[in-house]
């Protein structure tokens, strides 16, 4: 007889399923650092696929794998929406080289394993003329590769981790001023110039274990440590940390003077509210990545509670970079009224990139693109990009502080949209 | 005095977890159907939350329900309308089933309410209930405190209800309870009905405590299943004890050594799993060959 109540059998089997899906959810969602032995795409499509469609009146098609959903699905989304805020632009003063522009977009679900899969379709199936980047060094990790052996540019509007240029690509380039390690550079120099009697004794670090987030605090650990201010606090946690009530308490216990965490989003707001809950206010406090996400930080943490929060981002709606005003233009055009979030504007400024490289050489030819790429810097609503010869970029991140209920850039002065800085940042409200 | 702080962060957290956990336990307990959209559905719970919130400003807690009726009401359609027909075919299948209406519910929420993330903020989201040192935040004290309640008020059904009884008597012997006239759809239905509640009240919850955008469902999916496979499937109680001792875990390892909280969390499920394959509290099973 069989008993109403699953046997054992059925139990295990039922158990081996669920593990089973759980693992495929995991590998989709994981955030390790390897994963890029699968790039092994090896036909070299990029020359044919080239002459060919520059012939042909056809649009020029340009294949992008994004994040469109899984964990990464947010900033995906929006780099989603800077690229076809430049396609319409683009399209609409003319297009490239005299031909309209076709965005080929795959949804590579925060996977690495299918972001690899998503750029050797685009190139070996779909056989798009050139390509733009993923969202993210832990998935441009992998599509670099599939790019280099491909001999097909990549131009990636977020991925400025350390690991991805200790592969030495020639094809790779990271579309911001500067890599991960010197994004905090402003800001170091900054709390150095502060008067003595400002000047933080102390700093509690509280950083993801994220390709990108983690080497901008450990660079600034360093800086720091190197100035004299004592570390009394440092250290990281898992992406899929919740709870951040318990760091909370134990760096309010410390009392820090300044705390910096290397933050992608939903943990940049959760230690906040903890740190609100635990009544602990740091004088200066610094966040990667999640300030800049304007009214989604300023919503999920209680509106007034984001003044005086510093974070270093690579562009700002006040810039009178070329072009931003034709992207704030077409952005509301496409998307409704709001300040578009720093993830679209830098989808924006690398495909600007790509066009730039293209109009140069006057064709779709991916190893003249690369050459030029390493020999010119590009204007873009982010300012100038230039990169050495395996793709890093070399200019200076922006230091940007949320004053009131606006954000002003407060380094380097050259691009400050104040003078001011709020110091020491003001109690929570 | 840090101690017994990080131990109230603990059992918060435990309560909370054992709700979230009870729906997947109960559902599997009478159905033999591990809900892998669970998350999926207390996502879709908390960001319904959001925009209730969101257009009329009500308080939050109020929705619970609602929430809980909504859910009820989807889970039960879900049941009826794809559940019932798949389950024969076996476990395997049922779980892909399953997989497929979370993905398909993380689709539609992307559509109707787009990758971004959203933040319930009534007044109390970021104050605390201060006892001596100890800090309790009220979200998270709130959250704890319904668990228990709604926890409470499961067992109680389960246990002391008519209908409860030939829900449990479903669930430990089909064949015989359908001798004294239980239909097994209906107590299964009713099961999966009650499972898909508690992710409403969960959702309701979640949503007062953090920013929540469609893909979350992952996060939250994979932490219920390794408590409900600790606790016993298809155990109540060992998820309750499974979630507090969990809970317990994972905020001493934050407070301690965070970058090993995962370890700890899914290292404690696999040392006693090698003592205790069946969980805490699950029962040892056979199936007899027919």
């Amino acid at each position: 007889m069989k008993h109403g109540k699953l046997g054992a059998r059925g139990r295990i089997g039922a158990l081996v399923a669920s593990l089973a899906v759980v693992s495929l959810v995991a590998s989709a969602c994981s955030s390790s650092d390897g994963g890029s032995d699968a790039a092994t795409g090896t036909e070299s499509a990029a020359e044919t696929t080239a002459e060919e469609s520059a012939a042909s009146e056809d649009p020029i098609r340009i294949g992008i794998s994004l994040p469109l959903t899984g964990d990464f699905s947010q900033p995906g989304g929006e780099a989603q929406k800077g690229y076809n805020a430049w396609a319409a632009v683009t399209n609409a003063n003319g297009g490239l080289l005299g031909r309209q522009v076709e965005l080929v977009v795959l949804d590579d679900a925060s996977s690495q394993e299918q972001v690899v899969t998503d750029y050797n379709r685009l190139i070996n199936e779909e056989k798009v003329d050139l390509l733009l980047g993923t969202f993210s060094s832990l998935l441009n990790y992998p599509a670099s590769a599939v790019a280099e052996n491909n001999e097909m540019v990549l131009i990636a509007p977020a991925g400025g981790s350390p690991k991805i240029f200790e592969q030495n690509f020639k094809y790779y380039f990271f579309a911001q001023q500067a890599t991960a390690p010197n994004q905090a550079n402003p800001f170091v120099a900054t709390i150095a110039a502060l008067p003595d009697d400002q000047k933080p004794k102390t700093a509690a670090y509280a950083i993801q274990d994220d390709p990108f987030a983690a080497p901008v605090i450990e660079s600034m650990q360093a800086q720091l440590e190197a100035m004299g201010v004592e570390t009394v606090y440092s250290e990281m946690y898992p992406p899929e940390t919740t709870n951040f009530q318990p760091l909370a308490s134990a760096i309010a216990a410390a009392k820090p003077d300044l705390v910096a965490q290397g933050a992608v989003f939903e943990d940049g707001v959760n230690l906040v509210k903890s740190m609100i809950q635990v009544g602990f206010s740091p004088n200066i406090l610094f966040q990667t990545s999640a300030p800049s996400n304007g009214a989604q930080f300023t919503d999920a943490i209680g509106t007034g509670n984001q003044d005086g929060i510093f974070y270093a981002v690579s562009w700002s709606e006040k810039a009178p970079t070329p072009g931003n005003a034709e992207f704030l233009a077409e952005y509301e055009a496409q998307n409704g009224p709001g300040i578009p979030a720093e993830d679209a504007a830098d989808a924006y400024a690398a495909a600007e990139v790509l066009a730039a490289a293209v109009t140069a050489t006057g064709g779709l030819d991916n190893p003249t693109i690369m050459e030029w790429l390493h020999a010119n810097p590009v204007t873009t609503i982010l300012g100038e990009l230039s990169w050495d010869e395996i793709g890093r970029p070399q200019g200076e991140f922006l230091l940007a502080q949320w004053q009131g209920d606006t954000v002003n850039i407060v380094a380097p002065a050259i691009a400050a949209t104040t003078d001011s800085i709020t110091m020491p940042k003001p109690a929570w409200k | 005095m840090q101690i017994v702080q990080v131990l109230a962060y603990g059992i918060l957290l435990g309560g909370i977890y054992a709700l979230l956990a009870s729906g997947v336990t109960l559902i599997f307990g009478v159905l033999d159907v591990v809900n892998v959209a669970q998350g999926a559905f207390l996502v879709f719970s908390a960001l319904f939350t959001w925009q209730i919130w969101d257009m009329f400003g009500i308080e939050p807690l109020l929705l619970i329900p609602v929430m809980g009726a909504m859910m009820g009401l989807i889970g039960w359609a879900i049941y009826r309308g794809m559940l019932i027909r798949v389950a024969p075919q076996g476990p395997g299948m049922t779980v892909l089933l399953m997989f497929g209406v979370a993905l398909t519910m993380e689709g539609i929420l992307n559509l109707g309410f787009g990758n971004k993330f959203k933040s319930v903020t009534p007044a109390y989201f970021t104050q605390s209930l201060n006892i001596g040192e100890i800090v309790l935040p009220y979200p998270q004290l709130i959250s704890g405190v319904l668990a228990i309640v709604v926890l409470g008020a499961i067992y109680a059904y389960l246990r002391f209800s008519w209908a409860g009884r030939a829900l449990r008597a479903s669930s430990q012997n089909r064949d015989g309870a359908a001798l004294v006239g239980i239909s097994h759809k209906k107590a299964a239905g009713f099961a999966f009905a009650i499972g898909a509640a508690t992710a409403g009240v969960g959702g309701v919850l979640l949503a007062i405590m953090y920013p929540i955008f469609p893909a979350t469902h992952y996060e939250w999916i994979a932490r219920l299943l390794g408590v409900v496979v600790l606790g016993g499937f298809g155990s109540i109680p060992g998820a309750i004890i499974a979630a507090l001792l969990l809970g317990t875990m994972e905020s001493f390892a934050a407070t301690f050594v965070p970058q090993w909280a995962p370890l700890f969390f899914y290292g404690t499920i696999l040392l006693i799993l090698v003592f205790r394959p069946q969980g805490i509290m699950g029962s040892k099973t056979r199936e007899d060959v027919a």
